[in-house]
């Protein structure tokens, strides 16, 4: 949008201009490192300031702004010497940023303290207003983070959450992110001999082997979403009224939706998923349709009732 | 787009310096850039920088001119325009850039301007292997946090009802963002997923509540999703040892637990809601058990047969 891309533009001149002000000698490749730019934008930004100014606009009311030996000097521009407020969204969001790296444990120290000057100035009575928790299973995320960053092939004991199937596995770790609440890895399966994605949280042993590999020129990046399969499994099952939160949760297509209930197709890559989640929902759910989820679904009622009555 | 850039510096200027309100007649007849022929263009162009001027976060406050409130102007307060120096190093700007790259808000990175805003820094080598999405964009989570740092009540369409609430925090727990204030109708501290809220609106009024004394945002939402609710009860479970490192993993690290020789786990939990208590039991299927108390095994087996 044209807009935003003015204000991305007045913002990076309004940000620089205070720092060159209280830094006097600062060199081009100083102010280009700093606030991202290319030596020719920046003079470009400079011609544009040197030519405004104050009412009257004549050589006493213009600001100065130029380069001289590789210096950058801005002069005349008082009224611009300090920095500008952040917006509540930039504020929300670098400290959401900053709070959720912390709460992983796989932040600095610098950003914790970074976090914790912000929101004093931000926040100034506010205290403890912001909570931002990522947190995963201690040990995990530092090993899968050494894997993918340095390219060492992990081995990792993984539970399926399908089937329950634990296997050990051999991994060429590309990404390892945060999305919906879970933290995952994505890579290149050797024992699958696929790209697949892993939840973290079920992985119960993890270590960094010696072994180097190539990562792809372009991992894909880090989403997780259902991709149907052939193998996939379908159910038509309708939800009572207190069961509705499953179609926020799942992938579903809604077939009808009334006050006796929704109607809902259910995809799974496997039937024991939805199995359990109609176990769970007990009476406020009813399957109307799926045969190897139906069968599924006796199999582990019949399994647990069992336990329980012994 | 370097002639906007030209006419926004020489208003900023201005308003930064006149120290009072000035009329929009003034800033036409004043300010390099503005001279428009038609009243409607320059309506149009003046409207059109105040909005990206308040986009940038830069507010353009509107007030009398003079005490018997005849005429109004515009006025940017210095103590608006300007933040206060939080103080941070070159180290602490660049973790916090590199915060800002790694995670994301609505797909969107939280904004490289805002560091820029903080004095810049040089950008941090190296490839990060790590990525966060915490959901919604930062368009609506900066309008609640605003609600909440200013103090101002909010009002949002949920689950159909009309809610006003003055809220106190903002929390992202398990992949979703949760407000937490007091619901004004029901007098009670309650939590509303922003996701699932709709039509959200600020008031005006700055300060027109009191957080309670010491509240805690990360305090307020349970940790897990059966430990908010009226029940009061304490679960004894045996986990096989198959799923013991899952179930471990699960439940607060102060429960009582048991090792047994074959890997068994026992474990007393507390439960305040019981429903959810028992959906995440089944979770397990057949690899746990709620042994007591005697009421919840039956529920348990209640709910598996599909009669509760």
């Amino acid at each position: 949008m044209n807009t935003s891309k003015t204000a991305q533009r007045l913002t990076r001149i309004l940000a620089m201009l205070p720092w060159v002000i209280g830094h006097p000698g600062a060199t081009v490749d100083e102010v280009c490192d700093r606030f991202g730019y290319h030596r020719k934008d920046l003079l470009a930004d400079l011609d544009l300031v040197f030519v405004c100014g104050l009412p009257g606009y004549g050589p006493g009311d213009l600001m100065e702004a130029y380069v001289e030996d590789e210096e950058v000097i801005v002069d005349m521009a008082d009224y611009f010497s300090r920095p500008l407020r952040l917006s509540p969204a930039e504020a929300l969001g670098l400290l959401a940023s900053g709070m959720a790296l912390v709460s992983t444990n796989q932040a600095p120290p610098a950003l914790e303290r970074a976090v914790e000057k912000l929101a004093r100035v931000v926040l100034p009575d506010a205290g403890d207003v912001l909570a931002v928790d990522l947190a995963a299973e201690p040990g995990l995320l530092d090993v899968l983070r050494i894997g993918a960053h340095e390219h060492r092939v992990i081995e990792m004991v993984y539970t399926s959450l399908g089937r329950g199937e634990t296997k050990t596995r051999s991994i060429e770790p590309w990404s390892v992110f945060s999305a919906l609440g879970n933290w995952y890895v994505s890579g290149y399966c050797r024992t699958a001999q696929a790209e697949r994605v892993f939840r973290v949280d079920r992985i119960q042993q993890v270590r960094v082997t010696d072994e180097g590999f190539d990562p792809p020129a372009e991992p894909p990046p880090p989403i997780v979403r259902y991709t149907p399969s052939e193998d996939d499994v379908y159910a038509t099952i309708l939800l009572r009224t207190r069961a509705k939160w499953v179609a926020e949760y799942y992938p579903v297509e809604i077939l009808s939706d009334d006050d006796s209930g929704m109607t809902v197709r259910f995809a799974a890559s496997d039937a024991a998923v939805a199995a359990r989640l109609l176990v769970r929902l007990g009476a406020d759910a009813e399957l109307l349709e799926g045969d190897a989820v139906r069968h599924e679904t006796v199999g582990l009622r019949a399994r647990i009732l069992a336990r329980y009555e012994r | 787009m370097r002639k906007v850039i030209e006419r926004l510096l020489n208003l900023l200027a201005f308003l930064l310096t006149s120290e009072r309100p000035v009329t929009a007649d003034e800033i036409r007849r004043t300010v390099a850039g503005y001279d428009q022929s038609s009243d409607e263009a320059f309506r149009r162009m003046f409207e059109r920088d105040k909005d990206l001027l308040r986009q940038m976060g830069i507010p353009v406050e509107w007030q009398a001119t003079d005490p018997w409130e005849v005429e109004f102007g515009y006025m940017i307060p210095a103590d608006a325009y300007e933040m206060p120096d939080p103080g941070l190093t070159d180290e602490e700007r660049a973790a916090l850039w590199l915060a800002a790259q790694v995670v994301r808000l609505g797909g969107q990175p939280s904004g490289p301007e805002a560091v820029l805003k903080l004095g810049g820094s040089p950008m941090p080598g190296g490839g990060e292997p790590l990525a966060a999405e915490l959901g919604l964009a930062a368009d609506l989570l900066g309008f609640v946090f605003q609600a909440i740092s200013e103090r101002r009540a909010m009002h949002f369409a949920y689950r159909d009802k009309h809610r006003r609430l003055e809220p106190y925090g903002l929390v992202h727990q398990r992949g979703h963002w949760y407000v937490v204030g007091r619901e004004m109708a029901a007098n009670a501290v309650r939590s509303f997923r922003l996701d699932r809220a709709t039509e959200v609106e600020i008031g005006d009024e700055t300060g027109s509540f009191d957080r309670p004394r010491g509240f805690s945002a990360k305090d307020v939402l349970p940790r897990r999703p059966w430990e908010a609710g009226p029940a009061d009860l304490e679960a004894d479970v045996r986990f096989d040892a198959s799923v013991a490192w899952w179930a471990r993993r699960q439940i607060p690290v102060d429960a009582a637990t048991r090792e047994e020789a074959n890997g068994d786990l026992l474990a007393r939990i507390r439960v305040a809601h019981q429903d959810a208590f028992i959906g995440w039991i089944i979770t397990f299927e057949a690899d746990a058990e709620v042994l007591g108390p005697d009421e919840l095994r039956q529920a348990v087996v209640a709910r598996v047969r599909g009669v509760a």
